[in-house]
């Protein structure tokens, strides 16, 4: 039976990092095909712009997001949106996380 | 199972106790949810208690007239601080919650625009037929809630909103039944309609936030 041998391998590394976690947790709460400014993603997750930038490569890279920039003029808006895929995996991860605690 | 050690979870040592990675999770989510809510509960609450508050004082005013003449200066000046009251702090917390976002949470222009004319355009016809003076202030109360409500519930059907659509078609019920209790008791039945709507979506709210 799975939920007696579940172990912390069982959750996406990709998504087990407190950071990420974070921030596809807040991404997901917004609805389906909406989009999040990197301005607000940054003030609700409290990181720094660099910071941030490395941890939404790392999401972006396993299409676990999607970005995209629009040109405001002169300034440049990037923003921020969970995908199917990444809401699928947030699905995934919390069920293994509750087996796993139920097996505690 | 080994992973290579992912440089990002510096702080940490790679090592996310899974209770505290599900704590995270259930508060994050949560936290975000407060933060893109456009309605905020406890306002949903403030506002109930005014609208009671201020078409409550106006049928007080009007409920002993024979005939029916319609409220006094005073007041009208209180349901007007409502309506302002009302409009500018549904705004700017809708505004704050929506800050950044876009996409379906935000009202495209031609929804505004059908929000803005089902209000405007009850009183336009009433307006053309002569139904604007004090002694009917009790129709125009009532009548653009209920055109109002319904396209409020419309556009929530479009989205989808099953919520929103609810509390459209309890504000258009509103409406009607204020309309069937006549001028004076238009303002207490509508008045109590209102506040119980706007009670009720507070309490779906809240319980919609809470559940992580």
């Amino acid at each position: 039976m799975k939920d007696s041998t579940a172990t912390t391998g069982d959750l996406d590394p990709l998504i087990h990092v407190p950071t990420r976690l974070k921030i596809i947790a807040t991404l997901a709460a917004l609805p389906d095909g909406d989009t999040l400014s990197f301005t607000r993603l940054q003030d609700l997750i409290g990181l720094t712009p660099g910071n941030l930038i490395i941890h939404l490569r790392k999401l972006e890279e396993a299409d676990y997001i999607s970005s995209s920039k629009a040109r405001n003029g002169n300034a440049s808006i990037t923003t921020v949106a969970i995908t199917g895929h990444g809401r699928a995996a947030l699905g995934t991860y919390t069920r293994a996380l509750r087996e796993l605690l139920g097996g505690l | 199972m080994n992973h290579t050690p992912d440089p990002t979870t510096a702080g940490h040592g790679g090592a996310f106790d899974p209770r505290e990675a599900a704590a995270l999770l259930e508060q994050t989510t949560r936290q975000a949810r407060r933060q893109f809510a456009p309605a905020q509960p406890w306002l949903l609450a403030i506002r109930a208690v005014l609208v009671l508050a201020a078409l409550g004082a106006v049928w007080l005013s009007v409920r002993g007239q024979h005939p029916y003449h319609g409220p006094g200066a005073s007041a009208l000046l209180i349901v007007a601080a409502f309506v302002i009251i009302n409009f500018t702090a549904t705004v700017a917390v809708r505004r704050r919650a929506t800050a950044g976002v876009s996409g379906r949470s935000r009202f495209s222009p031609a929804e505004i625009t059908v929000m803005v004319v089902a209000y405007i355009a009850p009183f336009v016809v009433l307006a053309a037929l002569g139904d604007t003076g004090d002694n009917h202030s009790g129709t125009l109360l009532t009548v653009p809630l209920i055109v109002a409500g319904l396209a409020w519930a419309a556009l929530s059907a479009v989205r989808a909103d099953w919520r929103s659509c609810g509390t459209g078609l309890a504000v258009a019920v509103t409406g009607a039944a204020g309309a069937a209790a006549g001028q004076a008791g238009a303002w207490a039945v509508t008045g109590v309609g209102l506040c119980l709507t706007l009670l009720g979506t507070a309490a779906v709210i809240a319980r919609q936030l809470d559940r992580a």
